[in-house]
């Protein structure tokens, strides 16, 4: 699973702070450099294009609702408003909300429930973590020194459709490199150790 | 909290454990006292402003203070990095090198494991060694002499042809991916192997991993964001200057 990046702007440095060591209780969470300027706002997302942007409102030049269209057509980011005003849910639409107020527990759940959202769709249709058939000879194949147009010519298939399954198997498994693969494709008897090289 | 030249050094490395490696890359050594921080570092002629600012960067990953550290002189953060690759090269490898040996030596049934595990470290440690060696001896070089030309204004045959056969840009594109198999070791230790017999071993090779990764973090962010930067300005200046 890849992680979830998260951005802060807000202006109060104690909020700021406070929020970000309380997220880092999250796991597999990625915490960008937070914002202090309302300028760096637009920017910054757009450079980053962060999964979580959550923002003061304050923070906003223009209307928020724009900011979301705009941003959100891009990438797929959930908008978190934070604020101390009570009825921000009324002014404002937004995929969450954090009040100054709320406890710790319930901003935790807030942010690993559009974590989990996120994730769900990005695996959707997919039988979670488990490789299929298909992936895992494509393992071997990768597991064996392979390259993608070798693999693609052995399996009667077209490379887009090798680097998209080599895509689904990283993801899965979490090993990113060749021999980490290969190690993996060994621990679990897909080839024999004498095969490697 | 900022670490600061009037704080005592024996209550900063209190509060942070993980800066014992990288005082030491600045060759000071453990036992100082009652010293603070400026005392210490005149003693060790340490530029103070270069220490604090590196410390503070490694201690508060929130401080990350670019103007400041762009000042700093090439000189100083090349010989920083130069220790700091020695470091790994020289201890933190071999000692974790060393106990995945161990464990393969304890029980002659974990060794088919074990071997996988030694082959992929080896990997590792191979494209590591190979990545800091370029540093050495292609990057390194490289920003000395471009440094060199500013400082004296001056060019010649000599060092237009280093200037001319490298840039920063080639090596800031190179510089992902060397973290890649060192997160695949681990995960693939702490999801998919069974563990060995002595698991005390197994468990502190897994937490080195993660100390290594940590500190090969911080160290690319002060290659990534310090020198990185400065040296597309000075490569602009010398530009500019012929």
């Amino acid at each position: 699973m890849s992680k979830t990046s998260i951005l802060i702007a807000e202006k109060s440095c104690l909020i700021r702070k406070g929020l970000r060591s309380l997220l880092q209780k999250i796991h597999n969470v990625e915490l960008l450099p937070t914002i202090v300027s309302e300028e760096d706002v637009c920017d910054f997302v757009n450079q980053n294009q962060p999964d979580i942007l959550i923002v003061n409102p304050d923070m906003l030049q223009h209307n928020c609702i724009d900011l979301k269209k705009k941003l959100s057509l891009s990438a797929k980011m959930s908008l978190v408003l934070i604020s101390d005003q009570k009825k921000i849910q009324d002014k404002h639409k937004a995929d969450g909300y954090i009040h100054y107020m709320d406890g710790q527990n319930s901003i935790l759940e807030l942010i690993q429930k559009l974590i989990n959202d996120k994730n769900q769709n990005s695996t959707e249709g997919k039988s979670n973590e488990t490789l299929s058939a298909r992936e895992k000879n494509i393992l071997k194949h990768i597991a064996l020194g392979l390259t993608n147009k070798e693999i693609a010519d052995q399996l009667f298939i077209s490379i887009h459709t090798v680097v998209t399954h080599r895509k689904n198997i990283t993801q899965k498994l979490g090993i990113k490199s060749v021999s980490g693969l290969t190690v993996y494709a060994i621990l679990n008897n897909l080839i024999s150790m004498d095969e490697v090289k | 909290m900022r670490i600061k030249a009037n704080l005592k050094l024996a209550d900063v490395i209190q509060m942070n454990y993980m800066l014992i490696p990288v005082i030491n890359r600045f060759g000071i050594n453990l036992g100082f006292g009652d010293k603070t921080v400026a005392e210490v570092c005149k003693e060790n002629q340490v530029d103070l402003n270069f220490f604090l600012q590196l410390v503070n960067a490694y201690h508060d990953q929130d401080y990350f203070p670019k103007e400041e550290l762009q000042t700093i002189p090439v000189k100083n953060i090349i010989s920083y990095l130069k220790m700091t690759h020695s470091s790994y090269l020289d201890i933190t490898l071999n000692e974790i090198e060393q106990k995945i040996q161990d464990l393969a030596d304890e029980n002659p049934a974990d060794l088919k494991y074990i071997e996988l595990i030694r082959n992929f470290f080896e990997g590792y440690k191979n494209e590591l060694t190979e990545h800091i060696m370029h540093e050495e001896n292609v990057v390194f070089p490289y920003i000395i002499t471009i440094n060199e030309i500013i400082v004296n204004e001056s060019i010649n045959t000599t060092n237009k042809e280093i200037f001319d056969s490298f840039s920063i840009e080639e090596y800031a594109d190179g510089h992902d991916n060397v973290e890649e198999k060192l997160m695949d070791l681990r995960t693939i230790m702490i999801k998919y192997l069974t563990p060995p017999s002595n698991v005390t071993l197994y468990h502190s090779i897994i937490q080195d991993l993660f100390k290594l990764e940590e500190d090969l973090n911080y160290h690319s962010r002060i290659e990534d964001k310090v020198l990185i930067p400065k040296m597309i300005l000075m490569e602009k200046s010398v530009k500019n200057l012929f």
